[in-house]
C-alpha cells in the first residue's frame, strides 16, 4: 500500500512538472492554431539560462526561473512578430514545417554553443525529501517545481479571464476578424501570446534543470510531452495542459508499478487514444475552438 | 513572389538545409585527386546530435586524437608509401537507419574503410551494410554480443562484449567487498545491449550464490526510473546495479535519494567514467561502482600511444587538461587497429586491411587487441572503477587497481 501511495505521489509531482513544461504549448495551440515544435527547444532554453545564471552569480534555479520566463518572453515575442507571424493563416503543415526547422536550428545551436554534455543545475535542497509516515518520501525540488507549475497555471488563468490583455487574448483566440472589428490588435496579441509560452517555457526548462538532467538532445521528449499533456486535458482551457500532465504523470507512475517500466510508454499512448476516442476535446477542453471563425 | 511565399519558401529551404546536412548529405563526393590518393581515408558515421550526442562526441575525440597523433608522426607507412590520416566525419543522429545509409555513402564515395558508430544498435545497422558492400568496419563502441551472432566476417570491435559490463562489477563486489552484500537487485535500460549485460550479470550474481531481489526495465533514455525504485525500496537490496546509458545511472542515483532508496553501493556500467555523472551528480556519485573498458592502468604499449597513462596525457594535452573517459581510449583503439592492420596489409584494399583485421594480435595501449571469429575482442578483460573524491579511480583488477575499493560505497543521503 506504501508503495501504491509513493508512486501515486511522485507520478503527482511529475505530473505537474509535465502540466508545467505543457501550458504554453497549449496556450499558442489553442489561441493561434499553431503546433509549435520547438516548443522542446525552448524548455531547454530557459534550462540552460538558468544554469548560465547559476554558474555565473550562483543564483538559485527556481529563483531562476524569472529571469529565464523574462528572456524568453521577449525572445519569443520577436519570433512570432517577425517570423511566425507571416504564416500564421498558412496551412498547418507550412507551421509545422517551420516550427520544426526552428527547433533544429535551436538544438544544433545549443549543441554548438553548450556542447551535447549532461547537465543539471545542482542545488543542496532539491535532492532532500520530506519524509511521511510510512517511510513515503516526497522530494523537496518537485515539490517546488508542482508549486511552481500551480501557481504559474492560476496566475495564467487569471490574466487570461480577468484582464483586458487576456480577455483580447481569448477573443483573438475565438474569432480574430470579430477581434479586429472591436479594436485588437491581433498582430500583438498573437505576439503576446507566444511570448507568453516562450516565458512559461523558459520557466519550466529553470524547474526541470533543477530536478533533472539535461541535454539539447531532450528538446524533441518536452515538445512529444507537452503535445500528449495538451491534447489530453483540451485545448483552450488554462489548466487543461496541468491536468493533462497529472494524468499522465499518473497514469506512468500507476503503469510502472501494475506493468512494468517498459510499459509505461505504451499506456501513456493507450490513455491518450482512450481520451480522444471518448471525448476527442480533452478532458476540460472546449469544443468551440474546433469551430472558431477565420478571417 | 509575395512575402507568403518567400517565408514558406525559406522554411523549407532551412529544413532541407539543417536535416540534410544532419545526415550528411550535404558533402558531396568529390573525385579523387591526386592529393586525395596519398591519404588514408576513413569514413565515421557518429551520433554528433539526438539521445547518443554525448557519448557520439566522445568518441569522436578519440578519432580526432587518432588521426593527430598519426599525422604528426608522420602518417601511415602503407605499401612503401606514406600516408596521412583523413578522417571524414557523418552525424547519424543517433539513428540506426540513419548510420546505415551514411555508411552506404561513405561506400558509394569509394571509403571502404570505416569507423564505427557510437552504440549498439547504430552499428549493428551499419555492420549489416558493411558486409553487403565489401566494407571493413572497427567497431570502437557496439558491444551487444547480437552484432557478432551474425556471421558477419567485416566488423571488429576491439571492445570488450556487453555481457563483461555488468558482470564485472558483480565479479569484482564479489572479490573485494567486505562485508560481502548479500542480495543484488538489477534495473536495466531495455535496449539490446543493456539487456544483453543484465543477463549475464544476473547468472553471474547466481552462479556467485548472490540473491537476486528483483529485475526491473525502464525505456531506453528515459530520465524518471521511480517506478523500478519504488518497487525496488520495499526489498532493501544491498546493492543496485544499473544496466544503462548516461542518463538513465543518473536518474537511478539522483531518485534513489529522492525516495530514499539507500543500498550498500551503487553499480552503472558505463556511466560513472563519463565525466558529466561526476558533475550533474555532486556528492551523490561518491562511491558509485562503474565498469569500464580502459583506466591508465591498463597494461599494454603501443609504437603510436605508448603505454595507458602515455595516452592519458597525450589526450590531457590536446583537450585542455581533461582526462580522456573510456569512450574516448576505445575510440582510438579502433583507428589503431585499422592502422596496425593497413601496415601489416601494404594497402588499404578492404579485403587486404579485412584479412589482417583477422589475424591482428597485439598488445596497444588499449590492452590486447586480438579478435575471435565472430570479430569479438575476447582477450581484453574490462575493468571496475569507483568514483573516489570526485575521480573515476580502478579498484578492479587488483593488479591494475589505483586504490583499494572503498566499501560500502554508497552515500545517497549526501545528496
Amino acid at each position: 500500500m506504501n508503495q501504491f501511495l509513493q508512486a501515486t505521489i511522485y507520478g503527482l509531482l511529475q505530473g505537474c512538472m509535465f502540466g508545467l513544461v505543457a501550458v504554453g504549448f497549449s496556450l499558442v495551440w489553442g489561441v493561434m492554431h499553431v503546433i509549435n515544435l520547438a516548443h522542446g527547444a525552448f524548455v531547454l532554453l530557459g534550462a540552460y539560462l538558468a544554469w548560465q545564471l547559476h554558474a555565473a552569480f550562483g543564483l538559485d534555479p527556481f529563483l531562476g526561473m524569472l529571469p529565464a520566463g523574462i528572456v524568453l518572453f521577449a525572445f519569443g515575442y520577436a519570433l512570432q512578430r517577425g517570423l511566425i507571424n507571416l504564416v500564421v493563416n498558412a496551412p498547418i503543415f507550412i507551421t509545422l514545417l517551420l516550427t520544426f526547422g526552428l527547433e533544429l536550428l535551436l538544438v544544433n545551436g545549443l549543441i554548438l554553443v553548450f556542447t551535447a554534455d549532461y547537465r543539471s543545475i545542482p542545488t543542496t535542497y532539491a535532492g532532500r525529501s520530506f519524509v511521511l509516515p510510512g517511510d513515503i518520501h516526497i522530494p523537496f525540488g518537485r515539490l517546488i517545481a508542482a508549486g511552481g507549475a500551480i501557481a504559474v497555471t492560476s496566475g495564467l488563468f487569471y490574466v487570461i479571464r480577468r484582464t483586458r490583455t487576456g480577455l483580447a487574448i481569448l477573443a483573438t483566440g475565438m474569432d480574430r476578424g470579430a477581434a479586429r472589428l472591436m479594436g485588437i490588435g491581433a498582430r500583438h496579441v498573437y505576439a503576446l501570446t507566444f511570448g507568453i509560452a516562450a516565458g512559461l517555457a523558459g520557466m519550466a526548462g529553470a524547474a526541470v534543470g533543477a530536478v533533472n538532467t539535461f541535454s539539447p538532445a531532450d528538446a524533441g521528449r518536452y515538445t512529444l510531452l507537452s503535445f500528449v499533456a495538451a491534447v489530453l486535458g483540451g485545448l483552450g482551457n488554462t489548466s487543461g495542459a496541468l491536468i493533462g500532465g497529472l494524468l499522465l504523470g499518473l497514469v506512468e507512475a500507476w503503469g510502472g508499478q501494475l506493468l512494468g517500466g517498459t510499459w509505461i510508454n505504451a499506456v501513456a499512448f493507450a490513455v491518450l487514444v482512450l481520451v480522444l476516442a471518448i471525448r476527442p476535446q480533452g478532458l476540460v477542453g472546449k469544443a468551440y475552438y474546433a469551430s472558431r471563425v477565420e478571417v | 513572389m509575395n512575402i507568403r511565399t518567400l517565408v514558406v519558401v525559406c522554411a523549407a529551404l532551412t529544413v532541407a538545409a539543417v536535416g540534410c546536412r544532419s545526415k550528411g548529405d550535404a558533402v558531396p563526393a568529390a573525385a579523387p585527386t591526386p592529393e586525395a590518393e596519398q591519404k588514408f581515408l576513413l569514413g565515421a558515421s557518429l551520433s554528433l546530435t539526438g539521445s547518443l550526442a554525448r557519448e557520439g562526441g566522445l568518441t569522436k575525440e578519440g578519432y580526432e586524437l587518432c588521426a593527430k597523433v598519426v599525422n604528426d608522426k608522420g602518417g601511415v607507412s602503407v605499401g612503401g608509401k606514406t600516408l596521412k590520416l583523413d578522417i571524414q566525419y557523418q552525424d547519424d543522429t543517433s539513428k540506426p537507419d540513419t548510420a546505415a545509409q551514411l555508411v552506404d555513402q561513405f561506400n558509394d564515395k569509394g571509403v571502404k574503410l570505416i569507423l564505427g558508430p557510437y552504440g549498439s544498435a547504430t552499428t549493428e545497422a551499419a555492420a549489416a551494410v558493411i558486409e553487403r558492400n565489401g566494407q571493413v568496419m572497427a567497431d570502437s563502441a557496439g558491444a551487444d554480443d547480437k552484432i557478432f551472432q551474425k556471421n558477419y566476417r567485416r566488423t571488429f570491435a576491439v571492445l570488450s562484449p556487453a555481457t563483461q559490463y555488468a558482470a564485472s562489477m558483480v565479479q569484482a563486489i564479489s572479490d573485494l567487498a567486505q562485508p560481502k552484500p548479500k542480495t543484488f537487485a538489477f534495473i536495466s535500460a531495455d535496449d539490446g545491449f543493456s539487456k544483453t549485460a543484465t543477463k549475464a550479470a544476473i547468472e553471474r550474481a547466481k552462479a556467485l550464490g548472490f540473491v537476486v531481489v528483483a529485475e526491473e526495465y525502464v525505456p531506453n533514455a528515459t530520465s524518471d526510473v521511480s517506478s523500478a525504485l519504488t518497487k525496488i525500496k520495499p526489498l532493501k537490496p544491498d546493492v543496485i546495479v544499473g544496466s544503462a546509458h548516461v542518463v538513465e545511472s543518473i536518474a537511478i542515483v539522483r531518485q534513489s535519494v529522492e525516495l530514499g532508496v539507500k543500498p550498500l553501493a551503487f553499480a552503472e556500467t558505463i556511466a560513472p567514467h563519463t565525466p558529466d555523472f561526476v558533475k550533474t551528480l555532486g556528492p551523490a556519485s561518491e562511491g558509485v561502482l562503474g565498469s569500464t573498458q580502459w583506466t591508465v592502468k591498463t597494461a599494454g604499449k603501443d609504437k603510436w600511444f605508448g603505454s595507458a597513462s602515455d595516452y592519458a596525457a597525450t589526450f590531457s594535452k590536446q583537450f585542455g587538461g581533461r582526462a580522456p573517459a573510456y569512450q574516448n581510449a576505445q575510440a582510438t583503439a579502433a583507428c589503431l587497429a585499422l592502422i596496425i592492420a593497413a601496415e601489416k596489409a601494404g594497402s588499404v584494399e578492404p579485403t587486404k586491411v579485412r584479412d589482417e583485421m583477422a589475424k591482428l594480435d597485439e598488445q596497444t595501449f588499449f590492452g590486447p587487441i586480438k579478435f575471435s571469429e565472430s570479430g569479438q575482442n575476447v582477450v581484453k578483460a574490462m575493468s571496475v572503477v569507483q568514483i573516489q573524491n570526485g575521480h573515476a579511480v580502478g579498484v578492479w583488477p587488483k593488479d591494475s587497481a589505483e586504490a583499494p575499493l572503498k566499501w560500502p560505497g554508497s552515500a545517497p543521503d549526501k545528496g
